[in-house]
């Protein structure tokens, strides 16, 4: 059973490159392309959060360090 | 020892600013360029430069013009609507012979455009985007550690030749984050005789003017100007090459373009297709007798332009080549940013 996990997108801190969305092994990120943010960039959403799996490949991928993973205890 | 650092494009040309001795910004923020007033304003309470958010860009580079005339290494940022606003004062001091330096992180246009990565800007920077006979040293970096180096470059050219000198940067190079190595800090001249810093007894009163009402006179400063650039067009152009000895294509790309033109050479060469990749590091000056060179080689089959832009610098190593070989075009804009594997498919349909 793979772990259970959270994401969290620092919406100001992200400037959309789209790294995490392809390393994440489970698609569970996306680019959310109906808002911005206050530079006008279209930023990283969790979409399906029921998938993640906690690895934290999105934080490390990330470049402006804006992604923060939370693992669920058992 | 040098400061090894891991920084945005953005952030690393504003710290390299402030350690070339900049005393003056004035800015108005723009994505993707925001970051460059966002790290001098937090940096400011440290050092000792004037910053200011000027009500808009045209306010911003007339300001630059103010400062410049008073000494001051005075320096903006902008991207490309805003570059496009500021062209007026930019001739204003190519013709008051002022050095300062402008930065543009190009987006995509016409008009208000996108905000991703582009190179349309390139004929408003080469080709003098105001009015008249003037125009910019334009340094095109393709790393966050160029940003670094030609800014320090920048601000050297512009009090070398009192000239504006202009980085025509890319939001791909400005959003990205690189490992630098940044210089220390340096102290620069305060010798300007021609500043207007407040008339002593012992000088004649400096006047910075780009108004001459005599077309004699307006004619000798065109001259002088003309002059000028033709120093700068022998004695400034920087270029560099990668894999060009044997190469049969060559591909002449700039900026971050030219970073992905390096993997379509390697791809190509691992499909024994002998191509090169040359890199204009000063647009203007653009590097004509290294490409007049290339296009009397016969080795030599073909030139691409590989930009991301709908073709602007094809038409200068077009002018350069002068039908000896041909030159062909790829790119994309709009703010799409194209793979290698795109490029080297493209080319392969065109060779």
């Amino acid at each position: 059973m793979p772990a259970k996990g959270y994401v969290e997108i620092s919406q100001e801190g992200c400037k959309g490159c789209g790294l995490c969305v392809t390393h994440c092994p489970v698609s569970c990120l996306e680019i959310n392309t109906s808002d911005t943010n206050s530079f006008g960039l279209h930023y990283a959403v969790l979409a399906q959060p029921e998938k993640c799996i906690a690895c934290q490949n999105c934080s490390v991928i990330c470049p402006d360090a804006a992604i923060t993973v939370y693992k669920k205890l058992e | 020892m040098p400061e090894i650092k891991f920084m945005k494009g953005n952030e690393a040309l504003a710290e390299a600013a402030i350690r070339a001795g900049m005393n003056g910004y004035f800015g108005y923020p723009i994505t993707p360029q925001s970051e460059v007033i966002e790290y001098l304003a937090s940096e400011e309470p440290r050092h000792n430069y004037v910053l200011l958010q000027a009500e808009s860009e045209v306010a911003s580079i007339n300001m630059v013009y103010g400062a410049a005339g008073a000494g001051a290494r005075a320096m903006t940022t902008t991207s490309s609507p805003g570059f496009s606003l500021m062209q007026e004062g930019m001739s204003y001091i190519a013709c008051a012979e002022l050095p300062c330096v402008v930065v543009n992180v190009v987006r995509g246009g016409p008009g208000l455009g996108t905000i991703q990565p582009s190179q349309g800007d390139y004929f408003q920077a080469v080709k003098g985007g105001g009015h008249g006979d003037y125009r910019l040293i334009t340094l095109a970096p393709n790393s966050v550690q160029e940003m670094v180096d030609f800014t320090v470059l920048a601000f050297d050219l512009a009090d070398k030749y009192l000239t504006p000198v202009l980085i025509l940067s890319d939001g791909a190079i400005g959003q990205m984050m690189e490992k630098v190595i940044l210089p220390d800090p340096v102290k620069p001249s305060t010798n300007k005789p021609w500043a207007t810093t407040g008339k002593k007894a012992n000088r004649e009163r400096n006047i910075i003017t780009s108004l001459y009402i005599q077309s004699e006179d307006m004619e000798a400063k065109n001259l002088r100007l003309q002059k000028k650039y033709q120093n700068i067009e022998q004695s400034e152009v920087l270029l560099e090459e990668y894999k060009m000895s044997d190469a049969e294509v060559v591909l002449v790309a700039y900026g971050v373009t030219s970073r992905i033109c390096k993997k379509v050479v390697d791809l190509a060469r691992a499909e024994r297709l002998k191509f090169g990749l040359l890199r204009p590091k000063t647009l203007w000056p653009f590097p004509k007798a290294h490409i007049d060179q290339l296009a009397e080689k016969t080795v030599t089959k073909q030139f691409f332009s590989i930009e991301m832009s709908s073709g602007q610098m094809i038409e200068d190593v077009r002018l350069v080549v002068n039908g000896r070989k041909p030159v062909n075009f790829w790119g994309r804009n709009g703010g799409i940013i194209p793979t290698p594997e795109e490029i080297l498919a493209a080319l392969k349909a065109q060779l």
